[in-house]
């Protein structure tokens, strides 16, 4: 229907080319140093690539430095986060979709509200309220925090996704008999598995994503979860960039990985059903 | 873009949806979980953080002081710097995310080879945590290493390696180039979307009257696009100016102040000058700014009030 000259599909073409080197270099720039062998990695001029391929970098991150643990908090927080977010955010959005609400437009606003707060703000009455009860280097403290910005995340996308089923079938299980409790978990659950799944990963990768509520939960090193290990790692006299990058791979290879299944629920996961079509 | 607002017309039945007449508050023993859970986490720490702006605190002792922490926040330089220095980052972010966005939203809608691949790659930067994509441009930018100044110093454009993050100036323009980088994706996505929503019998007609490209997107796209451009740009506004990883990373505000955005003032009193009271003080006045956005955000949407009309 658009009939582009060949000028216009030059141009096209070279928007694209550009915008895809700007968005690939640096993560291919991170592929190539943390593949790279301690020698060559301060080379001058430095090789764009190198055949030498070296995992030293990743063995000297799980053998010397504690990234196992640092990966294994972060699944741990980000699991836990994710299943409980997850549960009570199916209860809520069966609640929302099924049943009159008084006051719904309201909470819906309120969920709204607190994806808009600013983290650094929340993180000062964390920071001393989890300190009170103990709770820095803890994993429940994580948990927590993550679940402040995970839950109403979930609870926004799952309302998408369950009001999308017909109300119909609720009326069927329920005329048959079943519970509302029953009709959610052996009617509605099996038919928003792929929305759930959705919204599970979105929540996962959120949590594990996230970064300063870590930096400031955790003071002991083999609590801390993989942004915050490679933060640390900035912060040393002298930085060693093949393992650095190796670290950056370590987090961000399994957000490439799940983001690839879930490209096509993105716009409802980023702007998690704020936008209206 | 569909989900959430494709269901609303259901049929006014006295049974469906609204649950039987004798399961009327049913509905708020599925919510109750959530909204209990949600005051422990975010009301409860959100009072204390008022809470917290109005006290002087020294190590465990706290003592009430009014509106104290505001004064001296107010007051001191320090923050008005860092408002100015916010005010510069968020607007530069936010315009290049809406102009690169749209620009790369436009020609991904017109190719039909490899889109969705493409579309895929894009979006990395988004989905990546900031804090790993701020590490990754440390490197790109180390000054006697870094790729950065290698490219540059081949291609002529500098005789010698730059200090990015060394000097105010530069340091600044790192940081927001990063934070350009990582956000195009957002709006792209969006207004790729929104693209698709714009009916094909519009660019037909204005093809039959000999429309040229450019008024084809004055005239058509652009007015199409309008509402959402408007939504996303105040999404982003409150994205960005709320965001600590990417300078918290690089630069932890620094040089002299050059990169210090408001939350990471708020982050740097709270956690390296422990003055926790004027921190949320701080932190409140951010809040109230991301409010008069988010409101602006509630007036053009109308999110809610379909809820209230069931």
């Amino acid at each position: 229907m658009n009939r582009t000259s060949p000028l216009g599909q030059a141009g096209l073409w070279i928007t694209i080319l550009i915008a895809a080197i700007v968005t690939v270099f640096p993560f291919y720039w991170m592929l190539n140093t943390a593949l790279k062998p301690q020698s060559e990695v301060f080379l001058s001029p430095p090789a764009f690539y190198s055949a030498n391929w070296s995992f030293d970098a990743f063995r000297t991150l799980l053998i010397e430095r504690p990234f196992a643990r640092y990966f294994l908090n972060s699944l741990i927080v980000s699991l836990g986060s994710t299943l409980l977010s997850v549960a009570l955010a199916t209860l809520a959005a069966y609640g929302f979709t099924r049943f009159h609400i008084k006051g719904a437009g309201a909470l819906i606003v309120f969920l709204l509200f607190t994806k808009m707060l600013p983290e650094t703000l929340l993180i000062i009455p964390y920071f001393r309220l989890m300190s009170e009860l103990g709770l820095i280097n803890s994993h429940i403290s994580l948990i927590l925090a993550y679940s402040s910005f995970a839950l109403p995340f979930s609870v926004w996308m799952l309302i998408g996704f369950f009001r999308s089923i017909p109300l119909e079938i609720d009326e069927a299980a329920i005329v048959d008999g079943a519970s509302r409790i029953t009709t959610l978990w052996r009617v509605i659950l099996p038919l928003a598995r792929p929305g759930l799944v959705a919204v599970a990963l979105f929540t996962f990768l959120i949590s594990w994503n996230a970064y300063v509520w870590a930096l400031v939960l955790t003071t002991d090193p083999s609590m801390f979860v993989l942004s915050v290990g490679i933060a640390n790692m900035v912060g040393e006299y002298r930085v060693q960039w093949n393992e650095l990058m190796a670290a950056a791979m370590i987090a961000a290879v399994p957000v490439m990985v799940m983001f690839a299944f879930l490209e096509r629920h993105l716009v409802n996961a980023l702007t998690a059903g704020a936008v209206k079509g | 873009m569909s989900n959430t607002t494709t269901t609303t017309n259901i049929p006014d039945r006295s049974w469906t949806g609204r649950g039987l007449a004798r399961e009327r508050w049913h509905g708020y023993l599925f919510l109750a979980p959530t909204l209990l859970f949600l005051a422990a986490v975010i009301v409860l720490p959100l009072f204390h953080a008022f809470w917290t702006s109005f006290q002087r605190i020294r190590g465990l002792s706290s003592t009430f002081v009014g509106f104290a922490n505001y004064v001296r926040v107010l007051e001191d330089e320090a923050f008005w710097h860092s408002l100015r220095v916010s005010l510069g980052f968020v607007s530069i972010s936010v315009v290049a995310h809406v102009l690169l966005g749209l620009l790369l939203a436009l020609a991904l809608n017109k190719i039909t080879f490899a889109r969705t691949a493409l579309r895929v790659l894009f979006l990395t930067p988004w989905m990546v945590a900031a804090a790993v994509g701020a590490t990754i441009w440390l490197w790109l930018l180390e000054p006697q290493f870094g790729v950065i100044n290698y490219i540059l110093q081949s291609a002529g454009i500098i005789s010698a390696p730059i200090a990015w993050l060394g000097t105010p100036g530069t340091a600044f323009a790192a940081v927001t180039t990063v934070e350009i980088w990582r956000g195009v994706p957002f709006i792209m996505l969006l207004t790729l979307a929104g693209l698709q929503t714009i009916p094909a019998e519009q660019y037909e007609a204005a093809e039959i009257d000999g429309a040229t490209t450019w008024q084809k997107f004055r005239h058509i796209t652009l007015p199409n696009l309008k509402y959402l451009l408007v939504v996303a740009s105040t999404l982003d506004i409150i994205n960005v100016v709320r965001h600590y990883d990417i300078i918290g990373i690089m630069t932890g505000g620094g040089p002299a102040g050059a990169t210090e955005v408001l939350p990471a003032l708020l982050y740097n009193t709270a956690f390296r000058a422990n003055r926790f009271g004027e921190a949320a003080a701080i932190g409140v006045l951010l809040l109230s700014m991301v409010l008069v956005f988010a409101a602006m955000y509630l007036r053009i949407t109308r999110v809610g009030q379909e809820d209230d009309r069931r």
